[in-house]
């Protein structure tokens, strides 16, 4: 990842790009040297752990935050306060914000005075589709018809760029199941790009094509799912040094048991030395791999024997 | 982005609305009595020539009315604290200045539209609630000195007005929390208002120096606003207050007060007095109105340089 000070006029093929992007709070940096492009038209997992950086990262997309360094366009435009930028982009943020007293249907009419594109009826008929009741204060409805209520807005505005931070976190599995289906279904139609981000990577992986990956408020990983899957893979073998290990290949994490090495290691081709024995690798394993990096570093572990991994 | 201001703020603008008629009435009904009364009673004693005593035979308002009337001095400082400091406190505690500062209206022209129409009510509820009580107290604004009143009619309720929501506003622009915002709001109203009134007010214009005779009645041309008085003895030192010297006049027993006056006149007493006219009374009203708006002005370009420039 390099680091710059500024992007050039960007080709509006990638719906998000940064460079160099960086976010301190006091003497802590909540987001450092962040550099990502993403295509138009996927779908992107941010994810990483509690105060790695996610959050910082979606509000300065969305214009609420201002960078400390670097900077990001969204469809090669700069996030401001202008109504040409407001417009391209559906953000949600981390508490499902709405005005308590207010029904949803007295959302999408207030909705139409803020945008010059809304498409109140359709968010109307979705939500009914989705048996959520549109005419009943949004403080007496659950949690999910809450999170679909504000999905609903984001995708009344007819937004290129979709952000939306940990929707389902606070979510029960149902309503999280129903939220991610309702996403899936609008991105199909619509053809917006989106960055959901969350914690909770199981769920990602059903509806997302490409994966942001943050950690210790650095980017760690940015990268479409197939190709992560293609370019990891899984080696368990007897046991040799680390160092060794590390010097032979490209490892992500090593893993020491009494008598094994287990290697998370990325590659491009074949893996030549017959004794590992190599399987392929499954998302969440990567990116728990990753999580696990020190900043730079490859993540080691020594288990002790009869302690499981 | 006017319906949004209107869905949630209309209870409170029905609430104020509610107040304000119940206010109308209560004046409209007793004020219009009083008048009533008062210009009989004028062309009364105006036939008998008997008008210096016309306040003390005159019914000049029940009580209750009258506290209510003076109550009306704190209905900015409500202003302050039900529309000013929750108008952006509480979108940034209940985070939902993250849903309408994400839609396509830029974050300037939702603060200009908001905070606009809140100073508009403030400005419009303080100008009828002034108009009511400055109406209300023709009779009493006759005889007695309209400084009296100083702070509850003419204009400067619309300026004070302006003032707390502006001061609301602002502060609940940097508590973020409706709470810490409201405490803040009062204590420094507070802080601004009384020592403007009390130690700065007499001091807008140079007050007017005047010697009285102890022997005529009142101090001060009629209307004015008395600020200070001294008892100036025959070599023209000042002697003190006036129970010091009645000895000098009180050699067999109680004298009433206009005899003891007489008395001290004859023997070289004088009063000092310094006053400002009644004529000065729009002045006044202007120059403290002026101080307010132009607080109020400064309050709102930080909120909105606040609001714009910081972080959400």
């Amino acid at each position: 990842m390099t680091r710059l000070g500024s992007l050039a006029p960007s080709p509006p093929s990638s719906a998000v790009e940064t460079a160099g992007l960086g976010k301190r709070f006091g003497k802590l940096w909540a987001l450092q040297d962040c550099s990502v492009r993403v295509p138009r038209g996927r779908v992107v997992a941010l994810v990483g752990p509690n105060g790695a950086g996610k959050t910082t990262l979606l509000r300065m997309l969305a214009g609420l935050s201002r960078p400390t360094t670097g900077e990001a366009r969204i469809l090669g435009r700069r996030p401001e306060q202008s109504e040409e930028f407001l417009s391209t982009i559906g953000y949600l943020a981390q508490d499902v914000p709405l005005y308590r007293r207010m029904t949803a249907r007295q959302h999408v009419e207030v909705g139409a005075g803020l945008n010059r594109r809304w498409e109140g009826e359709a968010a109307i008929a979705r939500l009914e589709a989705l048996r959520v009741p549109t005419d009943r204060p949004v403080s007496t409805l659950s949690g999910g018809q809450r999170a679909q209520v504000a999905l609903g807005l984001a995708l009344a505005k007819r937004p290129a760029v979709l952000l939306l931070d940990e929707p389902v976190a606070a979510l029960d599995p149902l309503a999280r199941r129903e939220f991610l289906a309702a996403l899936a279904g609008a991105v199909a139609e619509d053809e917006v790009s989106v960055v959901l981000s969350s914690h909770l990577v199981h769920d990602l992986e059903r509806v997302c094509d490409f994966v942001i990956l943050l950690s210790a408020s650095r980017v760690q990983l940015c990268a479409d799912i197939e190709e992560i899957l293609d370019t990891h893979r899984f080696l368990v073998g007897p046991r040799r040094p680390a160092a060794e290990i590390e010097r032979a290949m490209d490892a992500v994490s090593v893993t020491q048991t009494a008598r094994q090495s287990r290697v998370l290691v990325r590659t491009d081709g074949p893996i030549a030395d017959p004794s590992w024995q190599v399987s392929e690798v499954g998302l969440e394993d990567v990116i728990l791999a990753y999580m696990g990096r020190d900043a730079d570093g490859v993540e080691q572990q020594t288990v002790g024997l009869g302690a499981t991994a | 982005m006017n319906l949004l201001v209107w869905r949630l703020h209309r209870n409170q603008v029905r609430f104020a609305a509610l107040a304000l008629a119940v206010l109308a009435v209560i004046l409209l009904v007793t004020g219009s009595v009083m008048a009533h009364d008062y210009d009989r009673a004028l062309a009364d004693c105006r036939a008998s020539q008997s008008c210096a005593d016309l306040g003390s035979q005159l019914f000049r308002g029940d009580g209750m009315i009258i506290d209510l009337v003076n109550l009306t001095v704190v209905v900015p400082l409500l202003f302050g604290l039900f529309w000013g400091a929750p108008l952006l406190a509480k979108e940034l505690e209940d985070g939902t200045h993250n849903l309408v500062w994400t839609q396509s209206v830029p974050r300037r022209r939702w603060f200009t539209s908001t905070v606009g129409w809140a100073l508009a009510a403030a400005a419009l509820w303080g100008g009828a609630m002034a108009a009511l009580v400055s109406w209300w107290r023709y009779p009493e604004n006759a005889l007695d000195s309209r400084f009296a009143a100083f702070d509850i009619q003419g204009i400067v309720p619309v300026a004070y007005a302006l003032f707390a929501v502006a001061l609301g506003i602002a502060i609940g622009s940097v508590a973020r929390r409706v709470l810490p915002a409201l405490a803040v709001t009062i204590a420094t109203f507070l802080a601004v208002r009384v020592p403007i009134a009390v130690y700065l007010r007499p001091h807008f214009l140079t007050p007017v120096r005047a010697t009285t005779s102890l022997a005529s009645s009142g101090l001060g041309p009629p209307g004015s606003w008395l600020l200070s008085q001294s008892l100036v003895g025959p070599g023209g030192a000042t002697t003190g207050n006036l129970f010091s010297v009645t000895p000098v006049c009180t050699t067999t027993g109680f004298a009433s007060k206009g005899l003891i006056g007489s008395c001290l006149a004859h023997h070289g007493y004088r009063m000092t007095v310094t006053y400002q006219p009644a004529v000065r009374f729009w002045a006044f009203q202007g120059i403290e109105a002026g101080i307010f708006v132009i607080l109020a002005a400064l309050l709102v370009v930080f909120a909105f340089r606040w609001t714009l420039h910081r972080d959400a």
